[in-house]
């Protein structure tokens, strides 16, 4: 996995409180847009709408489809937007076993050489992680971008680190993780850090430095009261 | 401990660098991510220093009523940490002095301070705006953050500095709590319900973007509860 190549040309700008990304598709060449997220583009670009792998973006809220990108004759011209304002990363995957796991709201484009596939991380591992429920694997050969909720941080693992689940962005394949609760039993209901990750290995980890379930919680209060009439 | 404060203004977060042997105490949920091997102990206030008075008042200030007291291993570790809103974060090394600090700026400070409520805090039923604030006294960095920019205002003789814009300021300054307009119909029907006017010598920081405001904007447009 590398961040220095491409098969694109292409330009995130805005950075890193509004990234937004640019990319130049030759023609005939296709590209995967997360659903919604096209803000802007040629006219020679066409569009198909497919579904993406498994039932898992269904219980995650997250649309089951995706949108392919064709430049049709010409070169063309793509903007895309995630939903959410925030950072934006690319990466490069090199095939073979070259495997980057992502929150599933984090997707926002890829070549067609990438296979996405959502993963169920199981009830040990996911049940009480929230967002970590189900992932998107990414594997293949092609370029990938996600986004972040907030800025991103990057890390760089290579014992063991602890972040919590809301923030997990993106891990690369070399680590593992257990969902776990943090300090004593106290903590878990009284700390309002819920649950972590405990992640192990070697590898890389991107983590966002805002949430958006915190955020909905923090407007919840301010909801209108019902009319009882 | 020392702090960095990372991608400013915007989205800010703060990493600590823990030495071994210090701890750091943080707001309930403030946390992001740290090292493996830091430890964390749930308290209502100080830590091995109990007190249902002194939570309850936390929990009137409409700060969760836990701290979450942070002790990395052997060899130190960091904890990064910020806020739920959009915004800047800052840093203040307290020198054996108090800083009064508006209940929801505050993320994090060296488990040496003591973190209290030095006032009941005020809540108008009629403007549903409400003043909490917390006393921070001792040696030691506190590290808060704002919702949009930080700025600073030096007083010096007089200041008015509407009470939802307050991030914090120093003990040096003398305050009373008014209203704006010159009668409450109009400091309600303004939208300015309370103010803080300042007195004396000292800084106030202040926040670009008032949180309460931000929230009765985006309240209309939910489904009602």
């Amino acid at each position: 996995m590398r961040d220095d190549t491409s098969e694109f040309e292409f330009e995130v700008s805005c950075k890193p409180d509004f990234a937004y990304l640019n990319v130049q598709v030759p023609a005939g060449v296709t590209l995967k847009v997360e659903s919604s997220a096209m803000a802007c583009m040629d006219t020679n670009m066409k569009m198909k709408t497919k579904m993406r792998g498994g039932l898992g973006r269904m219980f995650t809220g997250e649309s089951l489809f995706i949108n392919e990108f064709t430049a049709e004759g010409a070169p063309a011209e793509i903007g895309i937007a995630p939903g959410a304002p925030g950072d934006l990363a690319h990466v490069y995957l090199e095939g073979g076993d070259d495997e980057i796991y992502l929150q599933n709201s984090g997707y926002v484009a890829s070549s067609v050489g990438v296979d996405l596939a959502t993963k169920w991380q199981g009830l040990v591992k996911g049940f009480f992680g929230g967002e970590g429920l189900f992932l998107v694997k990414a594997t293949g050969t092609g370029d990938l971008w996600f986004s972040t909720f907030g800025a991103m941080i990057e890390v760089d693992v290579e014992d063991e680190y602890v972040v919590d689940t809301a923030y997990i962005v993106a891990f690369t394949a070399g680590l593992d993780y257990k969902v776990s609760r943090v300090g004593g039993y106290k903590s878990l209901f009284l700390s309002g850090e819920g649950f972590v990750a405990r992640f192990s290995g070697q590898g890389k980890l991107w983590i966002q430095t805002r949430q958006l379930p915190a955020f909905g919680a923090w407007v919840l209060p301010f909801r209108p009261v019902k009319d009882p009439g | 401990m020392e702090v960095e404060l990372m991608h400013q203004p915007g989205n800010s977060a703060a990493r600590m660098i823990i030495p071994a042997g210090e701890t750091v105490t943080a707001e309930a949920g403030a946390m992001i991510s740290m090292s493996s091997d830091v430890q964390i102990e749930t308290t209502t206030h100080k830590r091995g220093k109990g007190g249902v008075m002194k939570a309850l008042r936390r929990m009137l200030s409409g700060e969760s009523m836990f701290l979450n007291h942070f002790t990395p291993g052997a060899n130190g570790g960091e904890v990064i940490v910020a806020a739920t809103l959009a915004g800047d974060m800052m840093v203040y090394d307290l020198d054996d002095e108090e800083l009064v600090v508006q209940s929801g700026s505050f993320v994090a400070c060296e488990e040496q301070l003591d973190v209290d409520m030095n006032w009941q805090g005020f809540k108008s039923l009629l403007s549903g705006e409400s003043v909490f604030w917390l006393r921070i006294r001792g040696t030691g960095k506190v590290v808060l953050s704002s919702f949009g920019a930080i700025y600073q205002l030096s007083v010096d003789s007089e200041q008015i500095v509407d009470t939802g814009h307050i991030v914090a300021f120093n003990e040096t300054l003398d305050f009373t709590i008014s209203k704006a307009g010159k009668s409450w119909l109009q400091s309600i029907l303004g939208g300015e319900g309370f103010v803080c006017r300042f007195n004396g010598r000292g800084t106030v920081w202040c926040q670009s973007h008032n949180a309460s405001s931000f929230g009765r904007n985006l309240g209309p447009m939910l489904k009602p509860r």
